[in-house]
């Protein structure tokens, strides 16, 4: 069994076991290590194999199950996504919404208020004194005003 | 030693996990329902949808009274965590004074108040900043707010809204249930910045019904002015104007003075008699317009025609120790259709005495009075008319000259409507749609015969002609007209006598053979001769039937008077004489056309002279003359269009108006 120590320093047990004298020293210096097992150095001897001559044999029961698993997995994206995205979506557009619908009231309530201003622009008061000033008054029943063009620029349109 | 370690490890883990359990449990059972609040409460929000006040419109569709949203801010002063930032907060996005509102915020705090309004009218753009800060002190409401676009006009018939937006007076009241908007609500969630992700409505909010009254806004600011500008002119407190379709008994106009602005609060300086509508709720004496009822019940119930003779006893009668006098002079023998044009109180009362009790009574209440005209507005008072049982001897003779009861000026344009529209007592009525669904109108009811009717008309057109006590005040250019004038004295209750202040009044249609318009003007507490119906109400008449039958365009059926210069400070027509000959007052049409043709241009036969001849006779001469005549009337030749001696042109026709 691998120890905590001997497992961090795995990647240094060759040179522990060529340095192997040293360690007592290094040992010495370094109070905080925690001392080695007994046969820590067997089992962590790394011995070079060449395996660049080897080939794999063909599996095809692993190919299979590996596309499976690649299947299962993209089938599982698939779903996730489609269960997701719709959400997501739908919250996006949620928000679309929300806002269009507060931007409609804010402009029905607009609208109301242009209406009003309006109305109190064409208050029969104010048309009066406006018509007042400008020297215009009501034609009579049935009154035909010819605009034949003779009349200055200064002269009244409309008279009783 | 290596198993003592992985112990411990494995017992802090499970305590670990045991603890995270328990807090799982303690959210997830024992404080879910807390917890799942205080979440709804973060993520959900209720809002109200508002649904505004139905809009009022008059009968041409201009808006008389809409309402519009608003947005109010307001906090609770004890919640508010630190004024200071309230203050800069408000102060940035409402563009308001820092200091004032400081100390208005401090002020509030240290009084105990959990209500502050900061804003009452804030833009969408400022609460949406509010809205976007996040802060749970910051509540913002959504209301809405009465406005009439015009001022004082119509104030007696739209009437107001209280601070709950509720209809206190008017159409407003009335219809409070129709106007009235329910609010709906819905339920947002709401992100960590307050934005809403998905709302759910859980009630449709519902507008207020829109509405649209019978009357026209042109008819009705040219009422007011015209009973402004009188009432003013001859020291009336109060007055009003009713102008009305005889027909179907639409109201077209309905002024009342004193007026009021309904945007304002009232004051306690303002005039109480300004919020009441005289034409519908104060009711008052009618005096002699009242002689229409007596000569209607008399044609209908005796053998009097309008050429009857009436003893008119030179001045005064007396009768049950009381002298009644004229109060335009006195008269001999007259015909009962002279009695009408010169209202002649004996002439009167002698009718009325041959009419009798029971019959007087019936048809006063037959053209309506003594009941409301079920029109609506609120406090409509239905006049006083007392049973037949209460009345005294003396009763009948006062009845007959429109005393010992009282009626409104509504009521008067409807018993005037009956007149004018052939003897159907039509209700008058203000709401023209509902919703956009068309208001029937109630189910004429027959008060009088047609003949009757008709009869009433002629006699009635005499008062606007020459010798007539509307005369010439009440003559219409270019439309026959007919109506009565009213001259009651008013009964001083505290000193119980008559005093010498008169309610004037005016009913009177146009045009005469088939009545547009029905007008009744009243003004009480005029003073002196010119304080009479006469010469203070039925100049209103005249101004306002005028405007009324332009602005309805009802067509001429009479040549117009010679008309003003197109072009203002023109010299008047000289031409004029040449009506003046036929002494009359009435119209030439185209004079106006011939002053500004040469007349060298003028050429064609000669018009004849057909004053003082038959409708036959000048038949037959035009027909052998082969001019084109349009006869008018009946009777005799009064007046003609173009005068004798006047070249016709071409395709010019010969006007004829006959009259006896």
């Amino acid at each position: 069994m691998a120890t905590m120590p001997a497992f961090l320093d795995r990647t240094n047990a060759g040179a522990i076991a060529a340095s192997a004298g040293s360690r007592a020293a290094r040992l010495d210096k370094d109070s905080s290590r925690l001392r080695p097992l007994p046969l820590d150095d067997v089992l962590f001897y790394s011995k070079k194999v060449d395996n660049s001559r080897l080939e794999r044999a063909a599996d095809a029961r692993a190919r299979g199950a590996c596309w499976s698993a690649v299947g299962a997995a993209s089938v599982l994206l698939v779903l996730l996504t489609g269960t997701l995205v719709p959400t997501l979506a739908g919250r996006l557009e949620g928000y679309k919404i929300e806002t269009l619908k507060g931007e409609e009231r804010r402009l029905l309530d607009e609208r109301r208020t242009l209406e009003l201003q309006e109305a109190e622009l064409l208050s029969p008061d104010r048309l009066q004194q406006m018509a007042e000033e400008q020297n215009l008054v009501a034609p009579q029943a049935g009154q035909v005003v010819h605009l034949d063009g003779n009349n200055s620029g200064s002269a009244v349109a409309l008279a009783k | 030693m290596l198993e003592r370690r992985l112990k411990w490890l494995a017992g802090l883990i499970l305590i670990w996990g045991a603890l995270i359990f328990c807090k799982l449990v303690s959210l997830q059972v024992v404080h879910h329902r807390q917890y799942a609040g205080l979440a709804r409460a973060r993520q959900e929000q209720v809002n109200k949808i508002p649904a505004p006040r139905g809009t009022i419109f008059d009968r041409t569709g201009a808006p008389l009274a809409m309402s519009v949203s608003t947005q109010l801010v307001f906090v609770n002063p004890k919640k508010v965590p630190d004024l200071g930032v309230a203050a800069d907060i408000f102060s940035m996005v409402l563009r308001m004074d820092r200091a004032d509102l400081y100390a208005r915020l401090e002020a509030a705090r240290e009084d105990g108040r959990g209500y502050f309004v900061v804003k009452k009218k804030a833009t969408w753009e400022e609460t949406e900043r509010l809205r976007g800060m996040g802060f749970d002190w910051i509540q913002i409401d959504s209301g809405s707010e009465r406005h009439y676009p015009n001022g004082p006009l119509a104030a007696h018939i739209l009437g107001g809204v209280d601070f709950a937006q509720k209809g206190n007076s008017g159409i407003e009241k009335v219809l409070e249930a129709e106007l009235e908007g329910v609010p709906g609500q819905e339920r947002s969630v709401n992100d960590v910045k307050g934005r809403p992700i998905e709302a759910l409505v859980e009630s449709e909010p519902k507008p207020g019904a829109v509405l649209t009254l019978t009357i026209d806004e042109r008819l009705q600011f040219a009422a007011e002015r015209e009973l402004a500008a009188a009432a003013e002119a001859k020291g009336a407190h109060c007055g009003s104007v009713v102008v009305m379709n005889p027909q179907n008994g639409e109201i077209l106009a309905l002024a009342s003075y004193p007026a009021y602005d309904p945007n304002l609060a009232p004051e306690g300086s303002e005039n109480p008699e300004a919020r009441l509508n005289h034409a519908s709720s104060v009711p008052f004496e009618p005096g002699s317009v009242f002689k229409v009822i007596t000569l209607a019940a008399a044609l209908e119930t005796t053998q009097l025609r309008p050429e009857s003779m009436i003893d008119c006893g030179r001045g005064s009668i007396t009768l049950f120790g009381r002298t009644i006098h004229e109060a335009h002079g006195g008269y001999g023998v007259m015909s009962m259709a002279d009695v009408l044009k010169h209202s002649s109180n004996v002439g009167a009362i002698r009718i009325g005495m041959t009419v009798g009790e029971a019959h007087m009574h019936e048809y006063v209440r037959r053209f309506g009075f003594g009941e409301r005209t079920g029109i609506s507005l609120p406090a409509e008072s239905r006049g006083r008319l007392r049973s037949l049982e209460r009345w005294s001897k003396a009763s009948l003779p006062s009845i007959s000259i429109g005393q010992e009861v009282s009626v409104t000026a509504l009521q008067l344009a409807q018993a005037a409507s009956i007149v004018a529209n052939g003897g159907l007592l039509v209700r008058p009525r203000l709401v023209l749609k509902k919703g956009g669904q068309a208001v029937p109108m109630a189910a004429p009811v027959r008060a009088i015969k047609p003949e009757t009717a008709m009869t009433m008309r002629q006699m009635m057109e005499g008062v606007v002609l020459p010798g007539g006590t509307g005369y010439p005040e009440a003559l219409l250019d270019g439309y026959s007209a007919a109506g009565k004038t009213g001259s009651a004295q008013i009964y001083d209750v505290a000193a119980k006598h008559y005093t010498h202040y008169y309610n004037g009044s005016f009913i009177g249609f146009a045009p005469l053979n088939n009545p547009a318009i029905v007008v009744v003007v009243t003004l009480n507490g005029t003073h002196g001769n010119l304080g009479f119906g006469g010469r203070a109400a039925a100049p209103v008449f005249h101004a306002v039937a005028t405007e009324a039958l332009r602005v309805l365009d009802v067509p001429k059926d009479l040549p117009e008077k010679p008309a003003r210069p197109v072009v203002a400070g023109n010299a008047a027509d000289k031409d004029d004489l040449a009506i003046a000959n036929l002494g009359s007052r009435e119209p030439n049409i185209l004079e106006e056309g011939e002053e500004d043709a040469p007349a060298t241009l003028v050429t064609g036969p000669t018009v004849p002279d057909f004053k003082g001849m038959t409708m036959r006779a000048v038949l037959a001469e035009a027909a052998e003359k082969g001019l084109p005549v349009i006869p008018d009337g009946s009777g005799l030749a009064r007046l003609q269009n173009p005068p004798a001696g006047s070249a016709l042109r071409q395709g010019e026709r010969i006007r004829v108006r006959f009259s006896r």
